[in-house]
């Protein structure tokens, strides 16, 4: 019977897609242009986009209070051994760091932002070996036979010795761990398999314990049966909260944003790093403008060329417009008239987005 | 990166950090505060009373485990059951382990006798000399001596994650025989770190200090000096299917001109067929390995091997209901077919009856038979007891008042049918044993209590056909009413019948054993020995055992005859211990507090469903939500319904390409309908707006319907239900999930 239930749900779902296939080919196909729309300018519909109104706000509230009954039964499980996995729909960031912070002080946290665009994670490692250093240090008097290891210091050390000292045999004690929070495990900046792979070497040391979030619904197709039994060893939690995903969705253009091409931090970063140094420079000067100056339309370019000019990033107006063409095929700089008839420059980025960049491209 | 994370650590987790902790690629949230003595475990505590259990969820078991929590106290409590989980976990791990070393004893032992052979063929090619030994690069004497001895290790099971142990219990066993063990994964045969990876991670291995030169001259000089000269290397690569084949080839090239200086001995494991070497390496590679077969035991020998020792057999006390084991089995047999994903299962299984059944406690006790001091606090006991009297299964069977003595009494019992049914279980799979009865199968039906009830009801008055409707039908003991269903008992008892008489004496014998500890049965099995001893002293003149081959003589019928009714009391026996003995654990009272029952709550841990949930999320968000502006009507739309919600309902009416303008145009009416019936809600305020603020009240303006369009957009996006436009089609985006 359970097998009839099996198959039924696999011929619903070919059926789905089948028909899905054919609405597609048999109605008439909607020949609607996006620029149908009456798409108001980019500018308002993100001061739009930041001012959205929240719907049930108190529902979602008591929903996400609720799981609150579940935090004891959370700890238990970790302390079992499994590493949490939180998944349904909304965002899980403001839930996991509630219960990391209220549930789990006794022991030390990281917290991982999956949903950001790069992450160092040989960084992370090293923070872990700290941290889990630390603790293990104002748990009682150092032993001087570890005297060594902390003298080489963490970052000079490979990976392997890193994983080596996380799963450590030295710890004796069996209920002494780091938990690593990681939102968006399948995010941008964790994707790839190399990552995830690492991931998954520090999920199985003995003294890591796990608690991740994933909104992806093909998120464990990242992984393979190796990774899940023996390295992450999920407990999986259905935790819906509907909360808005305001970070995680920070770096995703707006689709009806202004010719949505879409440009995100990432290439731009990516754009901009092909660049001389000089080009980069003047990027940079029109970037704090535009932060600085986050009510105007954008800045003239007589202002740009002096900036420039006086930074010796150009010596002539020529050089400074190869400089913008380059930006405006790439889409990183934009033109709009001003108020006062004159053309200025602007980047189609936030300023939480364009400050990522700046910081980004500093480094 | 690194100041910035620096920066992360020191700032102190306040609140006017956490947008700046928002765009930290990670920081550390807080340390570790000082041990438990002093937790701070008010706010857990308080949330507790606070809120209530969703009904749904949770049921009424439940209750009291918040009281036990505020009497006990959470945290006393809560490490009472973790001790308790951990003894009974670690009883049950370490019987796994002991199951598995006992079924590869045989292989690892033929094993460590081929490579000590591989060794003194090596060594027979002749000792070095001082300068040979010393050179830093390989001596080649003669083509057979670039032989590189190679173990093929067939797992014969097409998921390496079962054999990832294996492997290491190999390297173990080989360790402890004295040889120089490394374990590589396929991770260490990669493209991108090429050979350098691999030596790195066998210098790693033998030499133990870390050392970044990776050169294999190194390797030699460690194998010379430190006495280590009399054993073997032997190097196991788990997944050889996996590995990157060119630098697999580079490695055994590379050894194989090295064998005489280190003498290397691969054993890398197979899950396909013997050709996957030949797949994956060039000829002139393959010519330098010498390879010999192993087999490995099967994914299902070893499960049944596991059941036996965990599962049936006295083991922690620990066990499972029938539908937990229904799903266990099915979870096995269709989604994943791994051991390791088995037991797996089973430690969410335990640890979740830990975490929510409060008096498993006593299961840490009662079954390992150790001492009792989680018992001596009064208060809890009291507690305890309330909640054993309220536990449904000690309602059904009233046992009379409710004391202490009562309680110890149901305990005890179930500790006796536990055992009865444990022995009646395996003199059944031992009977099954010839017919290839998968022991989790007859798990799975010796565990079901419908069974069980329709066994006892029905005794041995008469047969009614009405209810015959069993999947049993071709057997004759369809006719005895407690064979009713349950395929399998039926078979191997059966089976029971059909044994041929030495069979027959071999099989009692092995029951004998079983069941010593209930004595009316052991006295039956003594009496029906004596009964095939007697015939066989008969029949040994007669040399019973090729009696096929011969014409049947009057004599010879009739001991068949006799033997016949031998295998008929037998039978009996057996339909008589399943009807009186086998309990199923079900059945008992105080069952729930050795019993893990709860089937959902398993399931939901350890198959999350993303794709499917979060479709359902969004499908009927207002199931979840719990609002009351949105659940009113049951499937249209209302406006008051989260946007992505709205958004992901209309999606569905369109094919695999959602055209956006429309898309759009169907969203903005949606929640524009709302302005115009629903004002009385007053739900949604007007629109804070920065700009164009001169828009009557009611009508949101198009600037804040397109943001939130694309928020949702956004959204959908993030959960990965929708893909963006490209470039070919710039005003669509592409559906991904159809159907649930």
């Amino acid at each position: 019977m359970e097998l009839n239930d099996g198959e039924e749900e696999e011929f619903g779902f070919s059926r789905n897609y089948f028909l899905a296939k054919d609405l597609a080919a048999s109605g008439k196909k909607s020949t609607h242009k996006l620029s149908d729309i009456n798409l108001v300018d980019e500018q308002e519909l993100r001061a739009a986009a930041s001012n959205i109104e929240p719907k049930h706000e108190k529902e979602i509230v008591s929903l996400i209070d609720s799981y609150k009954s579940l935090y004891s039964r959370w700890v238990f499980m970790l302390r079992c051994g499994f590493g949490l996995l939180m998944y349904g729909f909304g965002s899980k960031k403001a839930l996991l760091e509630d219960f990391a912070s209220t549930a789990l002080t006794e022991y030390s946290v990281v917290v991982i932002n999956g949903y950001l665009q790069s992450i160092n994670i040989k960084q992370v490692v090293i923070t872990l070996a700290e941290v889990l250093w630390n603790q293990c240090k104002s748990k009682r008097k150092t032993p001087s036979r570890n005297l060594p290891r902390a003298q080489q210091p963490f970052n000079s050390r490979s990976m392997d010795d890193l994983f080596a000292f996380l799963d450590g045999s030295e710890l004796k004690e069996n209920d002494y761990f780091v938990c690593v929070v990681i939102h968006n495990i399948d995010g941008p900046g964790l994707r790839d398999s190399e990552t995830q792979q690492h991931l998954g070497r520090i999920a199985s040391c003995s003294h890591i314990r796990m608690i991740a979030s994933i909104d992806h619904v093909n998120a464990p197709l990242l992984w393979d049966k190796k990774m899940v039994h023996t390295q992450f060893n999920w407990h999986w939690y259905h935790v819906p909260t509907f909360a808005p995903y305001k970070v995680e969705g920070m770096f995703f253009p707006l689709i009806l944003a202004h010719g949505s091409s879409a440009q995100t931090a990432k290439t731009a970063a990516i754009v901009l790093q092909s660049l001389t140094p000089n080009a980069q420079s003047v990027f940079k000067i029109l970037a704090e403008y535009q932060l600085s100056h986050p009510d105007e339309e954008g800045m003239p370019i007589d202002t740009l060329y002096a900036t420039s000019r006086e930074r010796f990033l150009v010596s002539s107006q020529v050089t400074l417009n190869s400089h913008l063409t380059e930006f405006k095929d790439h889409e990183l700089v934009k033109t709009r008239r001003h108020s006062d008839g004159q053309d200025c420059f602007y980047i189609p980025l936030a300023s939480e987005a364009l400050e990522k960049l700046l910081s980004e491209i500093n480094q | 990166m690194a100041p910035s994370a620096a920066a992360a650590d020191s700032s102190p987790p306040s609140s006017p950090e956490t947008t700046e902790n928002r765009l930290q690629p990670f920081f550390v949230l807080h340390e570790a505060s000082s041990r438990k003595p002093e937790r701070t475990s008010t706010g857990t505590v308080k949330t507790r009373k606070k809120i209530d259990f969703s009904p749904s969820k949770l049921k009424n078991v439940e209750k009291p485990d918040v009281e036990i929590a505020k009497e006990g106290g959470d945290e006393g409590y809560g490490n009472l059951r973790m001790d308790a989980f951990e003894v009974v976990w670690s009883k049950i791990e370490s019987t796994i382990k002991d199951v598995l070393r006992d079924i590869n004893a045989n292989v690892f032992n033929e094993i460590h006798q081929w490579v000590r052979d591989s060794f003194s063929t090596i060594r027979s090619f002749g000792m070095l000399t001082f300068r040979e030994a010393t050179q830093a690069f390989p001596i080649v004497t003669d083509a057979s001596s670039k032989q590189l001895f190679t173990g093929l290790v067939l797992t014969k099971n097409m998921e390496f994650v079962d054999d990832l142990l294996t492997f290491e219990e190999l390297g173990r066993h080989l360790k402890s025989q004295g040889c120089h063990v490394a374990n590589l994964s396929s991770l260490d045969f990669t493209a991108k770190s090429g050979i350098g990876g691999c030596l790195r991670s066998l210098l790693r291995q033998f030499l133990v200090a870390p050392l970044d030169a990776a050169d294999i001259s190194i390797l030699a000089s460690w194998y010379r000096e430190q006495g280590n000269y009399n054993n073997p290397v032997v190097v196991i690569v788990d997944d050889i299917e996996r590995c990157c084949g060119s630098v697999l080839s580079d490695f055994i090239l590379m050894f194989s001109e090295w064998v005489l200086k280190i003498p290397v001995i691969l054993i890398m494991g197979v899950t396909t067929t013997l050709d996957a070497p030949r797949n994956i390496l060039p000829s002139n590679v393959l010519q330098r390995l010498c390879p010999c077969m192993f087999t490995l035991g099967t994914p299902s020998e070893r499960m049944d091997a596991i059941i036996e020792a965990v599962l049936v057999r006295q083991c922690s006390g620990f066990s499972i209901s029938h539908k937990v084991a229904v799903f266990m089995r099915n979870y096995f047999v269709r989604q994943d077919g791994t051991i390791t994903s088995f037991i797996r299962a089973l430690k969410i299984a335990c640890s979740q009856h830990f975490s929510m059944e409060p008096l498993s406690i006593i299961l840490k006790g009662f079954f390992l038979e150790e001492d009792r001091q989680g018992l001596q606090d009064g208060l809890l006991l009291q507690a305890m007891f309330k909640h054993a009297f309220d536990l449904p299964s000690y309602g059904r069977n009233k046992m009379g008042e409710e004391n202490v003595g009562s309680f110890a009494h149901c305990l005890s019992e179930l500790k006796r049918s536990q055992t009865e049914w444990r022995t009646v279980v395996l003199c059944l799979y031992e009977a099954g044993k010839g017919d290839r009865i998968q022991l989790l199968d007859l798990l799975c039906e010796a565990l079901n209590p419908a069974l069980y009830s329709s066994r006892t009801s029905g005794t041995f008055t008469k047969v009614d056909k009405g209810h015959g409707v069993s999947p049993s039908n071709n057997f004759p003991v369809q006719q005895h009413p407690i064979m009713r269903k349950g395929r399998l008992i039926c078979q191997a008892v059966q089976k029971v019948r059909d044994l041929p008489i030495a069979q027959l004496y071999k099989l009692l014998k092995r029951w004998e054993e079983l069941t010593v500890d209930i004595n009316e049965i052991h006295a039956k099995l003594k009496e029906l020995l004596s009964v095939i001893k007697l015939e066989n002293g008969r029949s040994s003149r007669q040399d019973m055992a090729d009696s096929s081959k011969r014409p049947v003589s009057r004599s010879q019928l009739n001991i068949e005859k006799e033997s016949r009714a031998v295998n008929e009391k037998a039978a009996s026996l057996i339909e008589c211990m399943v009807r009186d003995y086998m309990q199923p654990v079900e059945c008992s009272p105080l069952h729930e507090i050795v019993c893990f029952k709860n089937v959902e709550t398993l399931q939901l841990a350890l198959i999350g469903d993303p794709r499917r949930r979060i479709q359902i999320d969004l499908l009927e968000s207002y199931k979840i939500l719990r609002c009351s502006c949105c659940s009113r009507s049951g499937h249209s739309l209302l406006p008051s319904l989260h946007d992505t919600s709205i958004l992901y309902n209309l999606a569905q009416e369109h094919g695999d390409h959602i055209n956006l303008h429309d898309w759009y145009q169907s969203f903005k009416s949606k929640v524009c309908s709302s302005r115009s019936k629903g004002k009385h809600k007053s739900k949604q305020s007007p629109l804070p707006k920065k700009r164009k603020d001169m828009n009557e009240p009611d009508k949101p303006c198009e600037a804040s319907i397109q943001a939130r369009f694309c928020k949702a957009v956004t959204e959908l996006q993030i959960t990965g239900l929708i893909r963006m436009p490209t470039k070919r089609r710039p005003d669509f985006v592409q559906r991904v999930a159809f159907g649930l």
